[in-house]
């Protein structure tokens, strides 16, 4: 692309002044049309825009348009066809990272690490011994993990599924039979039940009185469901890591 | 002179209409012929206008007594009259003479088209111009124009300007990027003496060294005034950078710097490796004999050559178009000069009559139009109703193998940016929704300017010599009459989309150009997204 300002000697290199300049016709010179450009030696003066110089742009040219003797029709629609390709890939990836930016800046808004970090909680089962109930709390509530005698587990996978109010069998709500995880809530009116009370050798709460038998079931009592069960993992044979 | 291939109508090939006559074909004037005329070197008469007013008066008089014969109850004797001096459009496609070509032995064409008129035109088209020139020799051809009337062997100046005055005939000339033209209106019976003229004129141009000094000056004289016809310095631009680095760049005037260094020795090269026999074509139209000029031509041109030294026959290779721009801002001009244009078909490419008529689609416009609202070319309407610009038109210049479709406007400094908003606007309507109205409507505006523009032994003779160089012999109007009447939607949509949908163009601009729009954003409305 070329501007030019007419009248302005800075474009001198792209004329074809050759010469002082003679006048063309003797005796009349356009005192306009000529100023010299003195300091840098050359013509400033445009004579006529047929001495405009098109640059040579070669360097900027693609392959199949370095020929001026070819036509450049051919070879329009694969030109096109790669800017275009070019530019929708950039527009993909653009938008693509435009996303990744806009989603980073929101969800640092979410919850942080140490946070998360209080979401869960990793107990060293090795410190429960056989047939004792520990506490621990957990996202503001209590924790129950027991670990269970032989009897206590074929006591309870032995219970007829009809005389429970919330039937649910033992193998649904623990994944090793040995330990019972179940959060300390009674589901009547939210008081902590009592651990190793009850008539069924469970749990107790004592604000109402519902008992819970060794699997954290409802058995009597006003409560309408089980302990709940939260979701735990046993990474290894000494831990279990809750939530 | 310069005189640009503006809207050179071409076909070559297409079924013939029933071997009808060879009635002119009319293509849209070129755009600065106002200026061509100005320019040319020509010799006054008063004889020609003077016997064309009296042909006009026959007819009439012609009218008068169509009229007396229906009062007489002779219907037969009016048939084609009807009591005006007009002839219908159908009469007017065959009843013209057809144009007889003859080839000589060396290749010499000559054409002519004979008609019963007591005046002529006759004239040498020749097949070189700027185009075969180099960035040495660019301007020669313009050059050796200045100099072909300044005296032969025969006749120096003063002899052959007598000569001519004499027989009160106008000897005119030519140069455009393809085509240079030498040609003399005369009375018919003058023709012998206005066919030796000629032929000198172009044989044995004596080029002597002082004229060429004098005419030095005068071209580059011509040089400067040419720059205060900006349509012309916007147009040349315009091909320089749709060109660039072709021979097709080149200005037909050539660099200052070539008209000062010019040598007698470059004109007489540059008249060895391009006045050929096989290049030239003797054209004739008025009342001439084609048998009577064939006899002449025999005589005078029997000497032209038609071999090349060192056989190096000039062939012309393709021009590479570059989509690019050119801007020549000068805030102190009060009208910004724009054009714009996409690689256009060549003159023999079939696609030049649908082009054509989208050419007329978009038609011109003039600040003096009085129509209006009421205009039919839609961009017209609107340059009218908002303001758009002074003018604008449609053009096509076509080369043998390639071409410029554009459009030229200008405007006000403030408005450029809204008109080619517009005009690029036009240019998408056509290649997507033309109506059949906007088609049927150009249709018969084209056919008339086809017809209309013919109007006198040198447009005939013009149109004869450069058909015969562009495609080998004279496209009759009943040809061109029915490659537009094949035109439809659908083939308009197409050929338009071809040229113009999503292309890159090229754009001039000279004048206050400041608000004409980034290249980008003028490419990107090369398309839309709508579609």
């Amino acid at each position: 692309m070329m501007s030019l300002a007419a009248r302005l000697g800075t474009l001198s290199p792209y004329l074809q002044a050759c010469g002082p300049l003679k006048t063309l016709v003797p005796g009349a010179v356009n005192k306009e049309v000529l100023m010299k450009c003195a300091a840098s030696g050359h013509f400033g003066a445009r004579l006529a825009h047929t001495d405009i110089k098109i640059p040579d742009f070669s360097d900027y040219r693609r392959a199949e348009v370095l020929d001026p003797k070819a036509s450049s029709q051919e070879s329009s629609e694969t030109r096109r066809a790669f800017s275009y390709l070019v530019t929708g890939t950039t527009a993909v990836l653009g938008v693509y990272a435009a996303k990744t930016v806009v989603t980073q800046f929101i969800s640092s808004m979410s919850a942080s690490a140490d946070v998360l970090a209080l979401s869960k909680i990793e107990i060293k089962l090795s410190d429960i011994p056989e047939g004792k109930n520990m506490t621990f709390k957990w996202r503001g509530k209590p924790l129950f993990v027991r670990h269970r005698t032989e009897k206590e587990i074929a006591a309870e996978e032995s219970v007829d599924l009809s005389e429970l109010r919330d039937p649910q069998h033992d193998k649904d709500r623990v994944s090793n039979p040995t330990w019972v995880i179940v959060i300390g809530v009674c589901t009547h009116l939210g008081c902590v039940p009592i651990a190793n009370a009850g008539d069924y050798g469970g749990y107790y709460c004592p604000c109402h009185g519902s008992h819970y038998d060794a699997s954290g079931r409802i058995r009597k009592g006003p409560a309408p469901l089980n302990l709940e069960v939260p979701y735990y993992e046993f990474p290894d044979e000494e831990t279990v890591v809750v939530g | 002179m310069f005189f640009s291939n503006m809207l050179a109508c071409n076909a070559s090939h297409s079924t013939p209409v029933g071997g009808g006559n060879a009635p002119k074909l009319v293509c849209q004037p070129p755009l600065n012929r106002k200026e061509v005329e100005e320019r040319r070197r020509t010799f006054r008469t008063e004889v020609v206008h003077t016997v064309d007013k009296m042909v006009a008066s026959m007819w009439r008089i012609s009218g008068a007594v169509n009229r007396a014969l229906v009062k007489a109850r002779y219907p037969l004797q009016l048939s084609l009259r009807r009591g005006q001096a007009s002839v219908s459009y159908a009469q007017s496609l065959l009843g013209v003479s057809e144009t007889r070509l003859t080839t000589l032995s060396n290749g010499l064409r000559i054409a002519s088209e004979e008609t019963n008129q007591a005046t002529c035109t006759v004239g040498l088209w020749i097949g070189c111009g700027s185009r075969y020139e180099s960035e040495k020799n660019n301007g020669a051809g313009f050059f050796l124009e200045h100099m072909a009337f300044k005296g032969t062997k025969k006749h120096p100046q003063s002899a052959l300007e007598q000569a001519v005055e004499s027989m009160g005939a106008h000897l005119s000339a030519y140069t455009s990027r393809e085509h240079t033209a030498y040609y003399m209106k005369t009375l018919a019976k003058d023709l012998p003496k206005a066919v030796e003229l000629l032929a000198e004129v172009v044989q044995s141009s004596s080029l002597s060294e002082a004229e060429m000094e004098q005419q030095r000056n005068v071209v580059l004289r011509e040089l400067e005034e040419v720059e205060g016809s900006l349509q012309d310095v916007c147009l040349d631009l315009l091909h320089a950078t749709a060109f660039q680095g072709t021979p097709l760049g080149h200005s037909v005037l050539g660099p200052s710097v070539n008209a000062r260094t010019l040598t007698r020795n470059d004109l007489v090269e540059y008249i060895n490796s391009h006045y050929k026999a096989p290049r030239m074509v003797l054209a004739t139209a008025g009342g001439v004999n084609h048998d009577d000029l064939v006899a002449l031509a025999k005589q005078h041109f029997s000497g032209v050559s038609f071999e090349y030294e060192g056989d190096a026959v000039p062939v012309l290779s393709p021009c590479r178009f570059t989509g690019s721009e050119i801007r020549m801002r000068d805030d102190a001009m009060p009208l910004a000069h724009v054009a714009i244009a996409v690689e256009g078909a060549g003159a023999a490419s079939p696609d030049i009559v649908p082009l054509m008529v989208a050419n007329s689609i978009i038609g011109s416009y003039d600040i003096t139009f009085g129509g209006g609202k009421n205009l039919s070319s839609r961009l017209a309407r609107l340059a009218a109703e908002l303001n758009l610009c002074h003018s604008f038109q449609a053009f096509h210049s076509s080369y043998s193998d390639t071409g410029l479709l554009g459009i030229y406007f200008v405007t006000d400094k403030h408005k450029i940016e809204d008109m080619m908003h517009w005009a690029q606007n036009a240019w998408m309507n056509l290649c997507t929704t033309v109506t059949e109205s906007d088609v049927a409507r150009a249709k018969n505006a084209l056919k008339a300017s086809l017809v209309g523009q013919l109007n006198g032994t040198t447009p005939v003779c013009d149109d004869i010599g450069r058909h015969i160089l562009n495609y080998g012999r004279r496209i009759p109007l009943a040809e061109w009459d029915a490659r537009i009447e094949a035109v439809t939607p659908r083939i308009v949509r197409d050929v338009c989309s071809k040229y113009i949908y999503d292309k890159c163009p090229a754009v001039s601009a000279v004048g206050p150009v400041e608000q004409l729009p980034d290249y980008n954003r003028m490419r990107s409305a090369m398309y839309w997204l709508r579609f």
